[in-house]
């Protein structure tokens, strides 16, 4: 019997201590005066944190960073969730095609969608390579399926036929029964897309790298570069952006509960 | 009720849809489906004739030692992530502490989406030269450096589980749940053991969502790039690190070379989602 009951604490245990112990040692090292010769660090300071914060480049960077992945919340919701409502209420044939479209992305490795990006707009008169719009069209086909499997579930958990018939008949136009009825019961929806394209867009590498570079720096762009050359500065970034994606998520969490739906979490890295 | 007799005319309706649809489908051809056939095409077309010749001249050893490791590493990764993610979530699945179940199920949630550059130093912080667990580890007279390093591909495939095991966690959380207490219980009481149980009931339910959480796995390693970058830097020779080499023109740049290798690891990855899409849709229509 004892040893039954043993393998659940290891198992749990175990992986408690594989998910937090890097994140620990990333905040203690950002806080600590030296820590690579002893098991506890030597002392406390927070001069690495006083010195990245003081960097016009850090705010520079955490500008972009969060004027991008707005942008891309924007766009997404704006793109999907009409597209989507209509594809239950009028088009049902639009419907395979949409959820095609949110699909591919799972399978579109980051360098591969930077490249055809870099390909196609290279080719053609249209003035958006290394421009920070390329960046965001980019974020928002990355981050398609988040925000339509959010709306999608939001909207089927509801009766949009039902609600959008009974808006009309008291007289609203679709615009109307759309914003005033419908949108309401599925704001939810949006807003938990939102927060997982927001930190989604907000820890993007890749794209950022490959695309714009140094021409438009964001913060994960500033990280890498100053992994490079001092490490405790880079944890304190690493720290902040750690602490973004874990607030996005206890929100989404939270709204999650309140609304009482679940949600599929599957991120492609 | 319906109200078919509404005065609206049909065709203005259709019209109203058209429009709330055209956004997304033309960003969705602008940003995807023309971007990728523009790739798809200059793979297949060298001067001017469709060959195959492309890809005979990407294959070259280096690349395909590139494809022999990333493939590499997500087997490892998906198969180790598969395991423990399975026996994490067997165990948060029959706990009975209900805010143990609730707090862990959060922590995958939350560390699954933390990934790229700040997990890959994060990695450098605990298990680096001087990192935390090696300096730990050290004390204990187990001395990790230079026999293990984590700027090589084993360090690459302890930090890629930092995000395999909790997906896996959430993705097969769902058909654990799935399996009642009463089948069990219905096997048991003719007999079976626990090991017969899972050998004929159990893993037979299970398998199209192990399967396909285990494409899914490998896709999300083989796509991988910035922890990748961050952590080994060029020094670690995977499909999506060369690619990436090829984009930002530090190697002679050959574009329709860089588009045959693109195609290939879009192929390798298109596969794996549509395996996944399929088991699991599988799945979910035996549970329905």
């Amino acid at each position: 019997m004892r040893q039954r009951a043993l393998w659940r604490p290891l198992a749990l245990g175990g992986f408690v201590a594989f998910m937090t112990v890097p994140l620990v040692a990333t905040a203690l090292f950002s806080v600590s005066t030296r820590w690579d010769r002893t098991l506890w660090p030597e002392g406390f300071t927070l001069a690495w944190w006083a010195r990245v914060t003081g960097r016009a480049a850090f705010r520079d960077t955490l500008v972009n960073s969060l004027l991008v992945s707005l942008a891309t919340v924007l766009g997404a919701a704006l793109l999907v969730t009409p597209a989507v409502y209509a594809s239950r209420l009028r088009a049902p044939w639009a419907r395979p095609w949409i959820e095609l479209l949110a699909i591919v992305p799972f399978g579109l490795p980051g360098v591969v969608l930077a490249l055809s990006l870099i390909r196609f707009y290279g080719q053609v008169p249209v003035p958006l390579v290394n421009t920070p719009a390329i960046l965001v069209a980019a974020y928002l086909v990355l981050t398609l399926p988040f925000m339509h499997r959010s709306v999608a579930n939001a909207l089927d958990a509801i009766d949009v036929r039902t609600l959008t018939e009974a808006a009309q008949s008291l007289g609203a136009g679709a615009g109307r029964a759309l914003i005033h009825v419908v949108l309401p019961n599925v704001a939810t929806g949006v807003v938990n897309g939102g927060l997982l394209v927001f930190s989604t867009a907000f820890a993007e590498f890749t794209l950022a790298n490959l695309l714009v570079g140094s021409r438009f720096k964001t913060f994960p762009i500033y990280l890498v570069e100053f992994t490079r050359f001092d490490a405790r500065q880079a944890s304190a970034l690493a720290v902040i952006s750690f602490a973004i994606a874990w607030a996005a998520s206890l929100v989404l969490m939270w709204a999650a509960g309140r609304s009482g739906a679940g949600r599929e979490a599957v991120t492609m890295r | 009720m319906r109200t078919d007799g509404s005065p609206r005319p049909g065709r203005r309706r259709r019209a109203a849809a058209a429009l709330t649809l055209a956004p997304f489908f033309l960003f969705g051809l602008a940003f995807e489906v023309v971007p990728v056939l523009t790739l798809v095409r200059s793979s297949l077309v060298h001067d001017g004739a469709i060959t195959l010749a492309n890809f005979r001249r990407a294959l070259t050893p280096v690349m395909l030692a590139s494809f022999r490791n990333s493939v590499a590493l997500s087997v490892t990764t998906a198969a180790l992530g598969l395991v423990l993610g399975t026996v994490v979530a067997y165990a948060l699945v029959t706990t009975r502490r209900r805010s143990v179940q609730r707090a862990l199920t959060a922590l995958a949630d939350v560390t699954t989406n933390f990934g790229g550059a700040p997990l890959a130093f994060a990695f450098i912080v605990t298990l680096g030269s001087t990192g935390m667990i090696t300096l730990l580890l050290a004390r204990g007279g187990i001395e990790l450096y230079p026999r293990f390093r984590i700027y090589s591909e084993p360090g690459l495939a302890v930090a890629y589980l930092y995000f395999q095991v909790p997906l896996m966690v959430l993705l097969v959380m769902p058909a654990l749940l799935g399996i009642r207490t009463e089948w069990r219980e219905a096997a048991t009481s003719l007999g079976a053991t626990a090991p017969q149980f899972w050998w004929r009931v159990g893993l037979p339910i299970l398998a199209p969502s192990l399967l396909g959480s285990f494409l899914l796995l490998f896709a999300n390693a083989f796509g991988a790039y910035a922890t990748a970058w961050t952590l080994t830097g060029p020094d670690v020779n995977l499909v999506t690190v060369q690619i990436a080499a090829l984009v930002r023109g530090e190697v002679q740049f050959d574009p329709a070379l860089a588009d045959a290798l693109a195609l290939l690891s879009l192929a390798v990855m298109a596969l794996c989602v549509a395996g996944y899409q399929w088991l699991t849709g599988r799945a979910r229509r035996r549970a329905a």
